[in-house]
């Protein structure tokens, strides 16, 4: 794991062309990149992961903060991971109610099976609510879409998910 | 819970890398070998890098420290760079002022994935990206031909350090 002041020289170096530093700072992002895009592209995921690395790489000389590396990242790989979900043939968008509680045991069974059943933009909620751990606020901001949007949908559909488990 | 989580091999990184700069370029392949005695190759760059490819006459290793590396390249047109080098098993990228290349490999079966990556640092890189890129593209297939001869000529066996 790259410490954050080395990291920070790395996307400096970066941004004015070296390779190695790139290919450094690819390393340091790779694993949260696939994380990031796993649960919102799913079987497109390793795609959507590697043109994520691209628009990072790309727009890396446009991020003026390195310490803002991760959060810049992020963003970029939800919204790559959200085109390429949409972009596949085999999308069957589903109501937001379909949203599984947080911690619910029941999801544990498949969780590839919930998530298919959501469209890409409710994965990319769920997502960062649940995995990423960032509150409403922040994860309206990422997706561009108001605060309570974010948050009275979410509780809506975990209560009718829960409801109708149980039914 | 258990995300699904992407997987980002080394080649789609060297892809992704290659996109990044302009006028780099990726070739790739399939080899009928298995990943240790293709990374044999790879990994032996003071032996191997002059036997594929065309330009350079001689690479020495300066100095090793883990997966860090500096090296010296010769090239029979008077060309003469140092490299650092990050090397491990399936991912290389070599960088000197002017040069920057790479190699990964994937398993896949008893076959191995292999890719090349070939790019330069110049003044006017933007400008004339087009033009390298198509230049790479086409002494790639050479690169890639010879580096498999290697592979086939060499015995199956640990990789170099």
């Amino acid at each position: 794991m790259t410490d954050p002041g080395q990291l920070a020289g790395l996307v400096r170096a970066a941004q004015r062309g070296d390779g190695l530093a790139m290919a450094e700072v690819l390393d340091a992002l790779a694993p949260a990149v696939s994380r990031w895009c796993g649960p919102i592209a799913l079987q497109d995921a390793d795609d959507a992961a590697q043109e994520a690395l691209i628009a990072i790489l790309r727009g890396l000389r446009g991020l003026r903060d390195p310490a803002a590396l991760f959060g810049w990242a992020r963003a970029i790989a939800v919204r790559e991971a959200v085109r390429a979900a949409r972009r596949a043939a085999h999308e069957h968008p589903a109501d937001l109610a379909e949203l599984p509680a947080h911690g619910d045991p029941t999801v544990a069974a498949d969780v590839r099976d919930v998530l298919a059943r959501l469209a890409p933009e409710h994965r990319a909620v769920l997502m960062l609510r649940d995995l990423e751990g960032l509150d409403e606020h922040s994860a309206a901001a990422l997706l561009n879409i108001p605060a309570g949007t974010v948050k009275s949908r979410l509780s809506r559909a975990r209560a009718r998910f829960r409801r109708e488990w149980q039914a | 819970m258990n995300w699904p989580v992407a997987e980002l091999d080394t080649i789609r990184r060297l892809r992704a890398l290659a996109a990044a700069v302009p006028g780099a370029f990726v070739a790739e392949t399939t080899l009928d070998a298995p990943f240790d005695q293709v990374w044999a190759v790879a990994a032996d760059l003071e032996h191997e890098l002059p036997a594929y490819l065309p330009d350079v006459r001689s690479f020495t290793v300066t100095r090793r420290d883990g997966e860090r590396l500096q090296a010296h390249a010769r090239g029979y047109a008077g060309l003469r760079a140092n490299f650092d080098i990050v090397l491990r098993p399936g991912w290389c990228v070599m960088r000197s002022r002017f040069l920057l290349g790479g190699l990964a490999a994937v398993p896949d079966g008893q076959r191995t994935r292999f890719a090349f990556l070939g790019g330069v640092h110049i003044p006017a890189q933007r400008a004339v990206a087009p033009a390298l890129t198509a230049f790479g593209n086409r002494a790639a297939p050479r690169v890639l031909s010879r580096f498999a001869s290697r592979v086939h000529q060499r015995p199956p066996g640990p990789a170099a350090p």
